[in-house]
């Protein structure tokens, strides 16, 4: 998650583990398959945990992770299903909410949030990088 | 009368199956977004400047709890809601 490796030090992530979109014994797609991505739908508050888990382990994936009990009380809150992104603010209100996914989730959008506040920090480390480049060249014999 | 409006009925209905097949991927693919997808899917109501709700969540060792809540008020939460399939 670049997104999470550019702004962690301004901003906190949360990832939250909801209903799986494409289990096995619902609406399971091809790509699932050819990518080794099949599990049935959670039935208990177990299953999650372990299908979270074996997620975070097979991304080594960086964010804070929590997961939505069986009540799916976070999913309806939020309207999460099957993927959204929010930002909350420093007062406790929504200042961005993303579009339903999978066609109107783009987290370039959360990215264009965090930077009008931060600051772009993929431009700033490549200038960086740029100008090292620049300074060895006109440095080296 | 009755025929046109049954045919027109038929030709509405074969354009939904074929519409939602192109955006699924496949027959099969249209059903389960019917089937499967669609009451899960919701707009929401929430919108820019609506309070955050809250709720509890469980965290990956499994046994403890904590609130949505205890993140915000001293930075910005970026909250990515997803599945791994």
């Amino acid at each position: 998650m670049q997104i999470y490796k550019d702004y962690k030090d301004h901003a906190d992530f949360l990832t939250v583990y909801v209903r799986e979109a494409h289990p096995t014994d619902e609406w399971q797609m091809n790509s699932n398959v050819k990518e080794d991505v099949c599990y049935a739908q959670p039935k208990t508050l177990e299953q999650r945990v372990a299908i979270a888990n074996d997620f975070v382990e097979r991304f080594n994936y960086p964010t804070p992770f929590g997961i939505d009990d069986m009540t799916n009380a976070a999913n309806d809150a939020y309207a999460a299903w099957p993927e959204r992104i929010y930002i909350i603010d420093e007062q406790r209100r929504i200042a961005y909410r993303g579009g339903m996914g999978p066609f109107n989730y783009h987290p370039e959008e959360a990215r264009a949030w965090l930077a009008s506040r931060y600051g772009e920090v993929r431009a700033k480390r490549l200038q960086r990088y740029l100008t090292r480049k620049i300074t060895k060249r006109a440095v080296a014999p | 009368m009755l025929k046109w409006i049954g045919a027109v009925v038929v030709l509405l209905i074969l354009a939904a199956v074929i519409g939602l097949s192109v955006m699924a991927g496949s027959l099969r693919g249209a059903y389960g977004l019917v089937r499967y997808a669609l009451p899960h899917m919701h707009r929401g109501t929430l919108r820019v400047g609506d309070d955050a709700p809250d709720a509890s969540l469980l965290a990956l060792d499994g046994s403890s709890r904590f609130h949505i809540r205890e993140r915000t008020g001293v930075r910005p939460l970026v909250i990515v809601f997803g599945s791994y399939t």
